[in-house]
């Protein structure tokens, strides 16, 4: 989610860091998808959304004051996505914010910040748009998210040290967000000789040369963001559970070295 | 605030209904990508124009520092469509028709651009949300909402304070202090906002706090006028559109 200018504060020196300004900007923008497509996946990210308002709205009926904290979730994964990435290559963008997000609030609270902050971008940075919102929000809040997520907590179960898993969370988010968005793009515009495949090699060799070494970027960001996280506000981390789970794996790595 | 919602907030539409506005812009927007590019997009595109830089008084600086955005993504999505993957001339050829239908996307994303601009640069995301839980959406959800557009601010505030603290402490000058600097501008956002957050919790739990927040919103009604012009206007761009389709194709 990448809300701010792209402008870097350095001349464009190559073609690599022109495209990378303009990729940043991974939206789909408004009026981009046909009709058709744009309700399709309005359908389709639905029952992720409103999975995620229920879980919201439990959460918040049953400790009111949470509605402060979601709230400056929100503002934070708002924030993040504004944050002027330095990209391996040289040049800079903006991080996707979500795999960070998922680790932190879970993939289904996500779904419903992403979906608010993908909003507030459409309506206050012209980033994306209404009428691909659904599109947006399933690409950026929900398959990102969950991708993410579930790498974070595979690794984790098999006991890799939580910056690894952070990392490779991140850049799993990053890229999944990237890669379903090329498959939009590729379904709304198949190729005329070659169809969707031909489409999506298109679009995916076209993102693909700025999102790889920013899914990096984006991954070694989070690890270092996590590590200050870890040092300032333990408090908050094993209230959000990130942790708590961190130290019961410790736990029984140590149990099973032990035991050897 | 960020450019939009400040312009909004002075915007001589400010004080008209949500309604009103979104029946006018958001329906240029459905306009824009139902009818056909040619000419359907190219006159909502004009209409939307004019009514942006006209009655709505958006100043044309502003309205094209947001809509480069759009237009960049617009360009870069546009592109492949100029060429083909396989086929009997070679791996990857010049599309026959890639042209065309490049530039009726344009057309199309650029006209429907516009419509969400006009709705965006005419009402303040403070008139818009807490209205929301009249097109039903939780409550909850839309406290949530606001809390965000309200920390946001402050946020982006405090972001860019320690991001000026930093460069003045020689912070980006290379690469690894450049990492470092973002690193705890990342992670100083996050205790920041959870900050803010317990310190708003406390303050708001002195008064009474009982889970709703409760905010006024200032009085605005749905103007059958506008909106019946608004609508007018609308049928008439569709039925111009089908009017001049064949002539013009």
């Amino acid at each position: 989610m990448s809300p701010v200018s792209q402008e870097t504060g350095q001349g464009a020196s190559t073609i690599h860091e022109v495209l990378e300004r303009v990729c940043g900007a991974m939206h789909i923008a408004e009026g981009f998808l046909p009709p058709a497509h744009a309700i399709a996946w309005s359908v389709a990210s639905a029952p992720f959304v409103v999975h995620g308002v229920r879980s919201l709205t439990r959460e918040v009926r049953e400790h009111p004051e949470s509605t402060l904290l979601l709230g400056a979730s929100g503002a934070f994964t708002f924030v993040l996505s504004a944050l002027k990435l330095p990209s391996v290559t040289g040049s800079c963008s903006h991080p996707t914010g979500t795999g960070l997000g998922a680790i932190l609030f879970r993939p289904p609270i996500m779904a419903v910040l992403g979906t608010i902050t993908l909003l507030f971008q459409a309506l206050l940075l012209a980033h994306g748009g209404l009428t691909t919102l659904g599109a947006n929000v399933f690409s950026m809040a929900i398959v990102g998210p969950w991708a993410g997520y579930a790498v974070y907590r595979l690794l984790r179960r098999f006991g890799v040290p939580l910056m690894v898993t952070v990392f490779f969370g991140a850049f799993v988010a990053d890229l999944s967000t990237y890669c379903v968005t090329s498959v939009q793009l590729a379904l709304a515009f198949p190729d005329p000789s070659s169809g969707f495949l031909g489409a999506l090699g298109k679009f995916g060799s076209i993102f693909a040369v700025t999102q790889l070494p920013l899914a990096v970027s984006e991954g070694l960001l989070t690890v270092l963001v996590m590590r200050l996280l870890v040092q300032s506000s333990k408090g908050e981390l094993t209230r959000l559970g990130v942790l708590l789970s961190g130290k019961q794996n410790r736990t029984e790595t140590e149990t099973e070295v032990v035991a050897r | 605030m960020l450019p939009i919602d400040a312009a909004a907030h002075s915007s001589r539409w400010r004080h008209r209904h949500p309604v009103d506005k979104a029946v006018l812009g958001l329906g240029l927007t459905v306009l824009a990508i139902s009818l056909p590019p040619w000419p359907g997009a190219a006159l909502v595109l004009l209409t939307a124009l004019a009514v942006l830089l006209g009655p709505a008084g958006v100043p044309g600086r502003r309205l094209w520092r947001a809509y480069r955005v759009p237009l960049g993504f617009c360009v870069t999505g546009a592109l492949p469509l100029l060429v083909q993957v396989g086929g009997p001339d070679g791996f990857v050829t010049l599309a026959g028709g890639g042209p065309v239908r490049a530039g009726e996307l344009l057309l199309r994303t650029s006209a429907a651009s516009l419509g969400v601009l006009l709705f965006a640069f005419t009402t303040p995301m403070s008139d818009l949300l807490p209205r929301l839980v009249n097109a039903g959406v939780p409550a909850p959800v839309v406290d949530v909402a606001l809390v965000t557009y309200r920390m946001s601010f402050l946020l982006l505030d405090s972001v860019r304070r320690i991001r000026e603290a930093q460069a003045a402490r020689l912070g980006h000058i290379t690469r690894a202090a450049t990492w470092r600097s973002l690193a705890g501008l990342g992670a100083t956002a996050f205790v920041r906002a959870f900050d803010r957050a317990a310190r708003l919790q406390t303050g708001l739990a002195g008064r009474g706090y009982d889970g709703t927040l409760r905010v006024l919103v200032p009085e605005a009604r749905v103007s059958v006028r506008f909106t019946t012009a608004s609508v007018v206007l609308l049928a008439a761009l569709a039925a111009l559109t089908l009017v001049l389709e064949r002539p013009l194709t």
